[in-house]
């Protein structure tokens, strides 16, 4: 037992030897592991990043136009999740989905003892909160608990930036996940067995990356209405081949190296090589693209948003509010709002990915004597 | 296709004379064939067309002196209307490669047409003609041009150039495709009988009070064209200043930057009873300025007289200040009563959901629009009553919306057998959600189009918002692969028209205009008497009837109107008191014609003497009371 008392990873390792011994942590990781929290730049980040995603999760109990508990007569609900509840229900004169907000009010104003319990932004991402004779977009304001404002159409900032941000998360990930095992197994099939399926492939990557990818994407928005797996499908076609090159070249350098020349001299088949030599030691490759690919992920997305050929109205996007905040510059509290929030996801990913390179550079633990 | 080739041909003929002078034979032949005038052929006529040689007997020969006049008689010439424009012109010529760019309307509408329509009466009114007679075969209009006509070179205006327009627009020296067709297809013969008395032959019969609108065409100065119908035609005319029979002729182009007008002093029309008092300003100097923001600002400082101002953000946020708040600058709002493009939601029948009428009904009642005027819209924008709209007694005013009602949608989804409401509160019937697609192509709808989701939600139908660029999203409504489609087609003329977008002929297949998929016998019946009736009476009631029959299918959800144009102008430029006319497009248009026939434009004038007390007062800092005028005259309610 290598544990150190007080230390994250020996602790999650001390675990993981009890659940499965076959998981333990190579000294290698754990050092990389510490060099990573040694960078704090990159270890907040992620820390950051964390609680942004956590929070982000569980949206619908922060940022939602549904209450968190609603005491009527007694009676308790929970509406967050699960099915709409009717008006009615609440004695209410509408069949459609009540309107807690007002429900609220109704009910401090009677004295029947009626009470309901609002998330901190009462308002989700599709609402239209609209007066008559104002005109939205309107301005930031706590009475009115739109603490960014809303946009041109009464919705509130807050939600469209959260729930839009766990959309383009959610999709950078995916997207990541798609490109990765297509790009990492392509990749190392091209330099594992090289000759003619390498030529080959590598032509086809270099017909793929000359393909105006941002055109493509306008074709298809003008032809469909380009859903979130639609969207995703284009950018896999194109986006796969990115890892492809890095994978090839140090398959080719693995292969040469004398464990994997002692593997196949053992008789392990190529998909043992692969998977079980080769693969886990290009890892720090892999590990360190993944956090650019995230941010590359989110961009591309909230740019395609923004040129209005993303994901179909109202999708809550980033995209979207970055169109609307350049369109109404007198309200500042759009635009704003979007550019501070990006900037400050960007960084933090960007950060978590220098922080995981630098840990992952091999030439920290190579000495010149 | 070609157009393009004739074009680069053109090109490639100077570039080799200019490059290569040593092929000097070859070139010369070329250039000789390019210069050759060519004789235009005879009118051919088709068999079954064609005007007698004599002129029919029993013509019975009208005019229009008795409407009122609706310019201003304080009027004064003078001074200069300084306007912009966003680019410069490719060309002046009035047909062939890049001539239907941003110059085409001043030019055209300097070159008059034999009749033009009254813009309060909606009767025809003499333009060039001072005559005219309908032919008793239905298709045929004769003219008796105004003996006083000249092309602003002082040739007289005669039959001669009506001849000459017909051979010249089916020429193929002008290289102008849509003008051959035209003129072949739609216009069928012409004749001289004498000086200046002509007739003219359309493809089809129409009711007489529009035949003008279809068949009737301006003169082409033969004299002038004549001599150049040559190959290279297209480049020989580009920026030669064609003799034109209205107010104002080009005197000075200065490439790139400006294009100025002169009014003609003695120009032949000056008293005649509905051109009198019209076209004030001396010159009318169009300077290009390429960004609509810039333009404003040049506005705003006094380098250009007028200003457009209908878009909510100009009037309402950009339109303020001090030059506002002194009453320097006046704004004006003027309804109009002009053809209203068709806005609408358009029902697909033959979707499943929408083949019943009931939810048709119920989808009607649950669209909130008046959510949408009053927020998004600023309350700038009406509800439109009916399909068609702003053709004066054609328009069926009895009708009245279906307003936002979630009760009475409730009750109609209910009765369709949507009565069920699944976990996200939308109804559904044995399983299928009452969720219908809307296709359109304005990335600036789609606010509108979210509140009227969210409103919609409340009365269990949800709507899935479907933006395609314009030209997709029209092409799928076109194939009629739409459920809704949310559009808005361009209304001209003088009557609404059913055939295209009712008729059972055009339902159930693409490329037609019948959105809906719309087919019933009756209506078919009382839309084939519509096209056929040539009495101004039975077609009106034909037009009630079927309007009636549009609202009752509920197959159309008309949206919004713009009833209105809204401008800004300095204080020297002077309107008549009652502004414009009932179908006034544009206020401060220095000829235009509005919906492409109503003789509206030029009403205005600049007041010198005004001009200088404003522009001292600006210097002293002194203020005169804001102005700030609106005219509801013409509005419909």
């Amino acid at each position: 037992m290598i544990a150190k008392a007080g230390s994250l990873v020996g602790r999650t390792r001390s675990v993981l030897d009890r659940v499965a011994p076959a998981t333990r942590l190579n000294p290698l990781t754990i050092k990389q592991w510490q060099r990573f929290k040694s960078i704090r730049r990159g270890y907040w980040s992620a820390i950051g990043l964390g609680i942004a995603l956590l929070l982000s999760a569980g949206a619908e109990l922060l940022v939602n136009s549904r209450a968190l508990v609603v005491s009527y007569q007694g009676d308790w609900y929970f509406p967050t999740y699960g099915d709409y509840i009717p008006g009615r229900t609440f004695g209410l004169d509408y069949d459609y989905e009540t309107n807690y907000r007002e429900l609220k009010r109704m009910f401090s104003a009677s004295s029947a003892g009626d009470w309901v319990l609002m998330p901190p932004v009462p308002y989700d991402a599709f609402e239209n909160d609209l007066e008559a004779g104002v005109y939205p977009p309107y301005a930031p304001s706590v009475a009115s608990r739109h603490f960014l404002g809303t946009d041109t159409t009464g919705r509130d900032v807050v939600a469209r930036l959260v729930y839009g941000f766990r959309l383009a998360f959610t999709f950078a990930a995916i997207l990541l996940g798609c490109n990765f095992v297509i790009g990492i197994a392509i990749g190392c099939a091209m330099g594992f067995w090289g000759g003619a399926f390498d030529l080959l492939f590598q032509r086809v990557i270099e017909i793929l990356n000359n393909v105006p990818f941002l055109y493509v994407i306008m074709i298809v928005a003008s032809v469909i209405v380009p859903g979130f797996w639609t969207l995703m499908a284009v950018m896999v076609f194109f986006g796969w081949t990115g890892m492809t090159w890095y994978m090839r070249t140090s398959t080719y350098k693995e292969k040469s190296r004398e464990y994997v020349l002692a593997a196949r001299a053992l008789g392990a088949s190529s998909k043992r090589q692969v998977a079980s030599h080769i693969i886990p030691n290009t890892i720090s490759v892999i590990v360190t693209f993944i956090p650019f690919s995230i941010a590359s992920g989110i961009t591309a997305l909230t740019a395609i948003d923004y040129l209005g050929f993303g994901l179909p109205p109202p999708t809550p996007s980033w995209g979207e509010l970055l169109s609307q905040g350049t369109r109404h510059l007198e309200s500042p509290w759009i635009g704003g709002s979007v550019v501070v929030a990006m900037v400050l996801v960007l960084l933090m990913v960007t950060y978590v990915g220098e922080a995981v390179r630098e840990a992952f550079d091999p030439k920290q633990f190579t000495y010149y004597e | 296709m070609a157009r393009t080739s004739m074009v680069y041909r053109g090109i490639a003929i100077m570039g080799l004379g200019a490059l290569a002078a040593c092929q000097g034979e070859v070139d010369e032949a070329q250039s000789e064939a390019a210069s050759r005038v060519a004789v235009l052929p005879p009118i051919e006529v088709a068999e079954g067309d064609g005007l007698p040689d004599e002129l029919p007997a029993g013509l019975v020969w009208e005019t229009n002196d008795t409407d009122p006049t609706f310019a201003s008689p304080d009027a004064k010439r003078g001074g200069t209307f300084r306007t912009s424009m966003l680019s410069f012109p490719l060309t002046i010529r009035r047909v062939g490669p890049d001539s239907n760019g941003s110059f085409a309307g001043p030019l055209r509408y300097n070159q008059l047409g034999p009749v033009t329509y009254h813009p309060n009466t909606r009767r025809p009114i003499p333009s060039l003609a001072t005559h005219w007679a309908y032919g008793p075969d239905g298709r045929s209009l004769y003219y008796r041009l105004n003996p006083k006509a000249r092309w602003s070179d002082g040739v007289p205006v005669t039959a001669d150039d009506y001849i000459f327009a017909v051979k010249f627009m089916r020429s193929k020296q002008i290289v102008a495709p849509w003008y051959n067709n035209y003129y072949t297809e739609r216009i069928r013969d012409v004749k001289r009988y004498d000086d200046h008395t002509i007739g003219i032959q359309g493809a089809d019969p129409k009711p007489l009070h529009e035949m003008h609108y279809q068949y009737a065409f301006g003169p082409v100065p033969k004299h002038f064209h004549e001599p150049r119908m040559t190959e290279d035609w297209v480049q020989a005319t580009n920026w030669e200043i064609e003799p034109n029979t209205g107010p104002y002729q080009i005197s000075k182009v200065d490439k790139g930057k400006t294009i100025e007008m002169s009014r003609k002093a003695d120009w032949w029309a000056n008293d005649e009873r509905y051109l009198r008092h019209r076209f004030n300003p001396d010159k009318i100097r169009y300077r290009v300025i390429r960004e609509l923001n810039v333009a404003y600002q040049h506005f705003v400082k006094g380098e250009l007289d007028t200003f457009g101002l209908v878009l909510p953000l100009y009037w309402h946020e950009k339109a303020r200040g001090p030059e506002y708040d002194a009453g320097y600058i006046a704004k004006y709002w003027f309804y109009n009563d002009l053809p209203v493009p068709s806005a609408g939601m358009y029902l697909n029948t033959e979707n499943p959901i929408l083949a019943d009428a009931r939810v048709r009904f119920g989808l009607a009642h649950a669209m909130n629009f008046d959510r949408v005027i009053e927020t998004v819209l600023r309350g700038d924008y009406d509800r439109m009553p009916t399909f068609q709209l702003g053709f004066g007694d054609y328009d069926n005013r009895l009708i009245t919306v279906r307003e936002f009602d979630i009760d009475k949608a409730n009750a109609y989804f209910d009765d369709a057998g949507y009565s069920e409401r699944g976990g996200d509160g939308i109804r559904v019937r044995d399983g299928q959600r009452l969720s219908l697609r809307v296709t359109y192509g304005a990335p600036h709808h789609t606010e509108r189009l979210v509140i009227l989701r969210e409103e919609a939600r409340k009365a269990g139908v949800e709507l899935e918002l479907q933006l395609l660029d314009g030209s997709s999203s029209f092409k799928t409504m076109q194939e009629k692969k739409h459920e809704i489609a949310w559009m808005s087609w361009a209304s001209q003329g003088l009557s609404p028209r059913y055939w295209e977008h009712f008729h059972s002929a055009n339902a159930g297949k693409p490329q037609t205009n019948n959105l809906a998929n719309h087919a019933n016998p009756e209506m078919d019946d009382l839309i084939m008497s519509f096209r056929a009736s040539s009495d101004l009476e039975e077609r009106i009631a034909l037009a009630h009837r079927l309007e009636q029959m549009v609202h009752d299918a509920g197959v159309v959800i008309p949206t919004f109107q713009v009833p209105y144009t809204r401008e800004g102008a300095w204080r020297w430029v002077k309107l008549p008191e009652w502004l414009g006319t009932r179908t006034t497009g544009a206020l401060f248009n220095p000829h235009r014609l509005s919906a492409g026939i109503f003789s509206s434009g030029g009403l205005f004038w600049i007041d010198e003497a005004e001009k200088e007390r404003t522009l001292e007062a600006m210097d002293e800092g002194m203020a005169f009371e804001p102005l700030a005028v609106m005219n509801i005259d013409y509005r419909a309610d």
